[in-house]
């Protein structure tokens, strides 16, 4: 064989390849997606869920990961406040947050909300906020 | 910093007495002098955050000011905002301090920026006050604060029509 198959690639090229695999095929994304999708799925049983990297449109490269959109459709937010609603999301995810997650856009409907109106609403475009932050000291 | 106090009161005790930007010397001592950013307690304290919500009925957390915001979920807040009239608000810049950044976020309990404020209480970020607009909810809101959403003329003016 003249080029190796995917699974005997070197380690260290093994994650962007896959990385852009993925997204080449509109796949799985990369692993903090993965690790949204994991938390949203066991923390809130949601029946329909869209994990989004909007990082590439806030000026990160493509796979950077930093900036998310997420809708969860979920029985679980049945009664709830919007606000309620999002503190749950907030609370599984909260982890990503205290680290490489920098913008969480949430959009919490419940199955019968959703059905009623299914629109994903896009995040607002950027206007560059990352770049011109201080240094934390 | 102590040097800078008693130039203070030599100049006059009227303005040493207002210390820095119009607050009372008092509270300017209690924050470690003042000018000094990430002292003990500080701008990020509980106290400190607890006096900027409650100094307005509409407040907001956000990255840039309103007439130059630089996040765009910052912009979508002073833009719904701007769509219901409330221009005279309290808008915080979080990027000019680090210590409110993190401290409005404890405050709250809320990870993210922007932040808004009615009446004192924490009400959302950005998606959230947008829903509130799309459903009515932002203009009863700002009844209760005695504040005229622009939008109820706005539907007056096309129903004349």
């Amino acid at each position: 064989q003249l080029i190796p198959p995917l699974s005997r690639s070197p380690s260290p090229m093994r994650g962007p390849l896959l990385a852009a695999a993925g997204a080449a095929m509109g796949g799985t994304g990369g692993p903090l997606a993965r690790a949204i999708r994991a938390k949203l799925t066991a923390a809130l049983q949601p029946t329909h869920l869209e994990v989004r990297d909007d990082s590439p449109r806030h000026g990160g490269p493509p796979g950077a990961e930093t900036h998310f959109g997420v809708l969860v459709v979920s029985g679980r937010f049945a009664g709830l406040s919007p606000l309620q609603r999002h503190r749950l999301v907030h609370e599984a995810l909260r982890a990503e947050l205290a680290g490489p997650l920098h913008a969480l856009q949430v959009t919490a409907r419940t199955p019968e909300q959703w059905q009623s109106d299914p629109q994903n609403p896009p995040a607002p475009p950027c206007l560059g906020g990352s770049k011109r932050e201080k240094r934390r000291g | 910093m102590r040097a800078a106090v008693r130039a203070a009161w030599r100049i006059g005790t009227g303005a040493a007495l207002r210390g820095r930007a119009g607050c009372p010397l008092s509270q300017a001592a209690g924050n470690g002098g003042g000018a000094e950013s990430g002292g003990g307690g500080g701008s990020g304290s509980r106290e400190a955050v607890e006096r900027l919500v409650r100094e307005h009925p509409v407040v907001v957390f956000m990255k840039g000011s309103p007439a130059q915001p630089l996040c765009g979920f910052s912009n979508a807040v002073v833009q719904i905002l701007r769509l219901h009239g409330v221009e005279d608000y309290r808008a915080h810049d979080v990027l000019q301090d680090p210590d409110l950044r993190q401290g409005i976020k404890n405050y709250s309990n809320w990870p993210t920026i922007p932040q808004v404020y009615l009446n004192g209480e924490f009400v959302g970020g950005c998606d959230i006050l947008l829903q509130m607009h799309q459903n009515g909810d932002l203009v009863e809101e700002l009844k209760k604060l005695g504040i005229r959403s622009a939008l109820l003329d706005a539907e007056k003016d096309q129903e004349k029509k």
